[in-house]
């Protein structure tokens, strides 16, 4: 694996500024002022700080008219594949038991 | 932020028997639970199972930590042996957590039967879901920092 992105996310993550925003975006998106607000610190610090972010693939941002919003990278929280993980697996142990059901109750006994 | 997120998974298996006996076991009540019915510990608050086109299957359980969940599905197709289309949703709480489409397709293979079950899917990511994400941000960020790495990698 490229050494690169690795020390791009520790990097990131390393600020307690930059993990706070994290934090915050955590709970759903925010626009730079919010994200800038609960460190009491002023709009180009906090660009400064969310371009980190970005730049380590944990934030995605959009520009709505004058309006940047900041939101946490979905696949990065891993949240939907293990949900679908926990679903695969739950029908993994179902069919197994299927098939199992079914040599117990063979055709012929039908 | 963007909430719902889509999916499409086939998951393939081998059954012993023919695929008309493999399609009693979804079709008849007694047989369905036989092996759909796992969770001792859960209770059983409704059980309905209409199996016909347009007719409705609905379970709900109360687990052990209080939730309810729900298995909300309707049919639309049925061949038997060989093809049943369902829709289902699932749901803790009133949180919805899932819609789905899934396809079974039952096909002689031998003395066996090849069951393709696929499954297109909508995660809603319910509330529930964002709670626990919220609760699991600091231990989450060991994973983050894992799967982003992956991503970037080009693994994913």
């Amino acid at each position: 694996m490229d050494i690169q992105p690795l020390d791009r996310i520790f990097s990131a993550l390393a600020d307690p500024a930059r993990r706070g925003m994290i934090e915050q975006l955590s709970r759903g998106q925010a626009t730079v002022k919010e994200l800038a607000a609960p460190a009491g610190m002023r709009l180009p610090s906090a660009l400064k700080h969310l371009r980190v972010l970005e730049e380590g693939g944990l934030v995605v941002s959009r520009k709505v008219g004058r309006t940047r919003t900041y939101a946490m990278r979905r696949e990065t929280l891993g949240l939907l594949d293990e949900w679908l993980d926990r679903r695969k697996a739950a029908y993994d142990e179902a069919f197994a038991r299927l098939a199992e059901a079914m040599r117990r109750i063979p055709e012929d006994v039908l | 932020m963007n909430d719902t997120h889509h999916s499409t998974f086939t998951v393939e298996r081998t059954l012993p028997g023919s695929p008309r006996h493999a399609f009693r076991f979804w079709s008849d009540p007694a047989l369905k639970l036989s092996w759909t019915d796992c969770h001792a510990d859960w209770t059983v608050l409704e059980e309905h199972f209409d199996f016909r086109v347009g007719g409705d299957e609905v379970r709900r359980w109360r687990m052990p930590g209080g939730q309810e969940l729900a298995f909300r599905a309707r049919y639309f197709d049925i061949e038997p042996p060989r093809r049943i289309v369902y829709a289902f949703a699932m749901s803790v709480g009133s949180s919805r957590q899932s819609v789905s489409l899934a396809t079974v397709e039952l096909g002689a293979a031998g003395n066996a039967t090849r069951m393709l079950f696929t499954e297109q899917l909508a995660f809603l990511g319910g509330e529930d879901a964002r709670r626990a994400r919220i609760a699991g941000t600091a231990e989450g960020f060991d994973r983050l920092v894992a799967v982003v790495a992956a991503a970037q990698a080009g693994v994913h």
